[in-house]
């Protein structure tokens, strides 16, 4: 759960994305317009990189839904949006400077009074959306470590995060009541386009998989336990969910093993089932909190607690019991080849 | 895994780059001085008049250099303040002013900042000879885009357009004098500055009509080698782009015309 290899990687990772597209916009924008500014490429640059950024963090829940392949993006998701959230204000810092200092006014002052023109579409004031959307990535950077979680429950920290999806709607209307309105190539408004296409078929794909995993039916039923599946539908160290009675259970295959947990992480909802066996703990795939298959305790000197279940295989079918035990009570597991 | 986002961030750089609008010629001579002689009329626009030799025919060779204050400010308020300061009046006089060039497609502004001691000398009255020509040229309608003259003629890129609305206001409101831009059907650009009807600013006026495509009635007046739109009865009307650019032939070839 600590700061480990692959936490330092995904930060690798970003920083090389970072770098990356930033190099070929400022090279290529310097080499097709040698009377470029480096103020306009730095608002430029950074702009478009964090709209980037955001379309690959809206992405990746409902990727790694549809594909686990996708579960390493996951993984340290909250580093990209902190990112996110520091290159969008580079735009929105250096906008401000730009286009609304040194005036007769305060610049945000300026921000909200310069255009007033609210009720047209052409002319509307499309900085002050690009502001407000800034405002709330900036709330979530800031809560984004557990600190926040913790002290604000993560019922109100998921909420506070859901309205991502409003700061990504204000983004959106501020490209499109801006920029396009001044960029004469369509390329700009077909990326737009392509962007929000992109998130809206990958959210009802994944959302579509979520409502017919959680709606499968388990009909043969014997002193209590459902039957789920075959015992070779599993992968070391991977599980596999199951809705039962609107609850979703995660079965683990762990050492010859299967183990059954309550499928929501106590950090932030996160689903344990999606994640695997690291080090002999389940972990978590959102942010790494990891607990022991056979109790569902958290390793100390960590408390997270989640309920186990029992299972048992026979014939090779795996049979489970839908009803929890207190979270954190050990269960043996079944064992898979006797 | 994460390896393949790495071709999406060249190839969305590499298109998002490469089709942006070119970037304008402009220059803004950012942390150079130069000094500018010439004569200094304050109606209705502040500029310096600055008398380069003769040209073949005998004639006053001249550029009209019109002057901006510092940031998103106009010079008006500027020149009031160094008058009171110097305890003179500056109008019709040589004067020299130390201030930052910013130029464009034919056009040259001077930045100056009040409290940066810009005033290098105050001559003598000019002779009336090399005060302004003002020619009338009768009332049109001019279509065209407001923009601020500081911006576009150099401090910005882009100083114009949708992108630049706000930056323009502001500096519009902060007493630098509207533009209009006007493009022909060929892509050449003239730019007039707009007043009302007696000369008095109207910047407050304009203000909900900056980068937008508008139509202007105006009695159109050379002062020089600038063009004046003395704004008769202070309105604006709001016209397609298209509209735009095809109906600004006709002030743009009257120009070139008025030019000769």
């Amino acid at each position: 759960m600590g700061w480990n290899r692959q936490k330092k990687l995904y930060d690798w990772f970003i920083a090389g994305f970072c770098v990356l597209y930033l190099t070929t916009f400022i090279v290529v924008t310097v080499f097709v317009n040698p009377d470029y500014t480096f103020e306009t490429v730095l608002i430029r640059s950074a702009s478009t990189l964090a709209v980037l950024l955001l379309h690959i963090i809206l992405s990746i829940g409902p990727l790694s839904r549809i594909n686990k392949k996708f579960l390493p993006l996951l993984y340290n998701r909250r580093h990209l949006g902190v990112t996110m959230f520091c290159i969008a204000a580079v735009h929105g810092v250096f906008g401000i400077i730009q286009f609304h200092s040194l005036g007769n006014v305060n610049p945000f002052v300026s921000l909200f009074t310069s255009n007033t023109n609210f009720f047209s579409l052409s002319g509307f004031p499309f900085q002050a959306l690009g502001f407000f959307a800034l405002i709330i990535f900036f709330l979530m950077a800031i809560t984004s470590h557990d600190f926040w979680l913790h002290n604000l429950s993560p019922k109100v920290w998921k909420t506070l995060h859901m309205f991502v999806y409003l700061g990504y709607f204000l983004i959106v209307m501020h490209v499109m009541l801006g920029v396009i309105q001044y960029e004469t190539h369509p390329v700009f408004v077909l990326l737009i386009a392509a962007g929000a296409l992109w998130l809206i078929s990958l959210h009802l794909v994944a959302g579509r998989k979520e409502v017919k995993k959680d709606s499968q039916k388990f009909d043969v039923a014997k002193e209590g336990f459902v039957q789920v599946c075959n015992v070779n539908d599993f992968e070391e160290g991977r599980a596999k969910i199951f809705c039962i009675d609107a609850e979703r259970i995660a079965v683990y295959k762990h050492d010859n093993k299967l183990y059954a947990l309550h499928n929501v992480c106590k950090h932030q909802g996160g689903p344990l089932g999606e994640g695997k066996i690291i080090d002999g703990c389940i972990t978590c795939p959102w942010h790494g909190y990891q607990y022991l298959p056979q109790n569902g305790q958290s390793p100390p000197p960590f408390t997270e607690k989640v309920s186990t279940y029992d299972l048992k295989i026979i014939d090779s079918k795996v049979w489970l019991n839908p009803i929890p035990f207190a979270e954190g009570i050990e269960r043996p597991g079944a064992i898979i080849n006797e | 895994m994460l390896l393949f986002l790495f071709p999406v961030a060249i190839v969305v750089a590499l298109l998002l780059a490469s089709f942006q609008k070119r970037f304008s010629s402009s220059n803004f001579e950012f942390g150079t001085l130069t000094q500018i002689k010439g004569i200094y009329i304050n109606e209705p626009i502040p500029v310096l008049k600055v008398i380069a030799g003769k040209d073949i025919w005998g004639n006053a060779s001249y550029i009209t250099i019109p002057l901006v204050g510092y940031g998103k400010h106009g010079a008006v308020t500027a020149i009031m303040e160094l008058e009171k300061e110097k305890n003179t009046t500056f109008n019709s006089k040589e004067l020299t002013l130390k201030g930052t060039l910013l130029y464009s497609n034919g056009k040259t502004l001077l930045q100056f900042n009040k409290d940066e001691n810009p005033v290098v000398n105050i001559g003598s009255t000019a002779d009336s000879s090399l005060l302004p020509v003002k020619k009338d040229l009768g009332t049109q309608t001019i279509k065209g885009e407001i923009i601020d003259p500081k911006c576009y003629f150099g401090v910005m890129k882009p100083g114009e357009g949708k992108v630049h609305r706000d930056c323009a206001i502001r500096c519009i409101l902060g007493g630098i004098p509207p533009v209009l831009k006007v493009t022909n059907a060929k892509g050449e650009k003239n730019y007039y500055f707009i007043v009302g009807p007696n000369g008095e600013p109207m910047n407050e006026a304009v203000r909900d009509y900056v980068a937008e495509p508008v139509s202007i009635n105006a009695r159109v007046v050379q002062q020089d080698d600038w063009i004046i739109l003395y704004v008769a009865d202070k309105k604006f009307t709001r016209i397609s782009g298209i509209s735009l650019y095809k109906s600004s032939t006709e002030i743009a070839s009257c120009v070139g015309d008025c030019m000769k």
